[in-house]
């Protein structure tokens, strides 16, 4: 079977299996690989709604960090049609209102609502990517139009906050063995999503300042910003202890102080 | 030795041209890597047009391989970032088109019997390769660098 013709619908149903374990990576990759070679991920989203979700929290739960991926790592058309299916990703977080048996409710209404967040993003601001991965012309951009750039800056760090309350949450559900792989394999879309945007609000703040050089101006978003930086350098090291992590994706180092207005490299 | 006539036997079966054995040699499941020759022999037929579709058909395949096969995936890595560096003209906007194969194997993982993570090799080699296709200024010195280290190449 060559990777074009690929079974959607069982990709899909494997990748949210009721085992408590990490989405298998292959199958989510299987996932991302196929919205790439078809330019389309109309059939991924219409094989995730008719998994029957409702009835185990694991793998809603799961069916929500794949989800996240394809549409971090997924052709463009994913985000498009995550925006389209924003509905159904709502009426996903009522499903198990505050709790449910294996404590997997609060992460899931969570999850839901970072998604719904992150969606409505991209639908309000286009040229970003579903990872945020740094791109010169977005802040040249914000620096032909300070207003809309400001506007930017506000609604990214508003993602990131949600983000961190994410992740917070994960942090405090995790318990020691095995079975808390699948809560933490959900750290694994986060981190990679939280640097991009870091690298995308100090690139823009700082090309602002350079700009406009009203610094009165951009005083309070700065100030957000650093804390922002204490609390993503925190996350950062609570991810470093956990060896799941650290041998899977590469865990950004952040300076301890927060960076300065002035450009420097990088 | 017996699994290296297995794979003889397999090419003759499938009729796989010599480019594709070359190639599948390169990316067998043997567990030392793909000596500087063959890797040589392969960026120098990637320079005619029959050879380099096919070479890079079976990397397609050997890429998207099954994590039993993780060695076929990571040594396609190799093969590929050879060819991104020495191989023809062609090696580089390939590799760009399907630079999502290549991402998405950075977070590649597989546990064999023993429960040991084989996947590290494959998600630094992903890495390493995504970080080369996305900095053009490198890959254009590497690139250049290679060439005048080299004899002129046949065209």
């Amino acid at each position: 079977m060559s990777r074009f013709d690929l079974d959607v619908e069982r990709t899909v149903r494997k990748a949210c299996s009721y085992e408590e374990t990490a989405p298998k990576r292959k199958h989510v990759r299987a996932c991302i690989v196929y919205t790439w070679d078809h330019k389309s991920s109309r059939a991924i989203f219409n094989a995730f709604k008719v998994q029957p979700l409702a009835q185990d929290e694991i793998s809603l739960f799961k069916a929500l960090i794949s989800l996240h991926k394809i549409l971090q790592e997924g052709h463009p058309s994913a985000i498009v049609e995550g925006i389209r299916n924003r509905e159904w990703l709502e009426s996903l977080g009522r499903i198990y209102p505050g709790g449910g048996g294996s404590g997997y409710g609060h992460l899931i209404e969570e999850y839901v609502n970072f998604l719904l967040q992150k969606l409505k993003f991209h639908r309000v601001h286009h040229g970003f990517n579903g990872t945020f991965e740094y791109e010169e012309y977005m802040s040249l951009v914000t620096t032909s139009n300070p207003d809309e750039g400001y506007e930017a800056i506000l609604d990214l760090m508003d993602l990131q906050d949600t983000i961190d309350k994410f992740g917070r949450l994960i942090f405090s559900s995790i318990s020691s063995g095995r079975r808390s792989e699948c809560k933490i394999s959900a750290l694994v879309p986060l981190v990679s999503e939280t640097y991009g945007i870091y690298k995308f609000i100090m690139s823009m703040i700082r090309a602002l300042h350079n700009q406009t050089g009203e610094d009165d101006a951009l005083k309070p978003l700065y100030d957000r910003f650093c804390e922002e930086h204490y609390r993503l350098f925190e996350l950062y090291a609570d991810c470093s202890a956990i060896k799941y992590l650290t041998s899977l994706i590469k865990i950004p180092k952040l300076p301890s102080s927060a960076p300065t207005l002035e450009a420097s490299e990088g | 030795m017996s699994k290296s006539l297995i794979r003889k036997a397999k090419n003759v079966v499938n009729g796989y041209s010599s480019t594709q054995v070359l190639l599948r040699e390169a990316t067998s499941n043997d567990s030392d890597g793909p000596s500087v020759e063959l890797l040589d022999e392969i960026a120098e037929r990637s320079w005619d047009n029959v050879s380099f579709f096919e070479v890079m058909d079976m990397l397609d395949k050997r890429l998207n391989d099954k994590g039993k096969n993780w060695r076929h995936v990571a040594k396609s890595l190799t093969v590929l970032d050879y060819l991104v560096r020495c191989g023809s003209d062609h090696c580089v906007p390939w590799a760009k088109e399907n630079l999502y194969i290549i991402k998405t194997l950075r977070e590649f993982i597989h546990e064999d019997e023993m429960g040991v993570d084989q996947g590290q090799i494959v998600r630094v080699k992903a890495r390493e390769l995504t970080a080369l296709l996305l900095d053009d200024e490198r890959l254009q010195e590497e690139r250049s660098l290679r060439r005048q280290n080299r004899r002129p190449r046949r065209r």
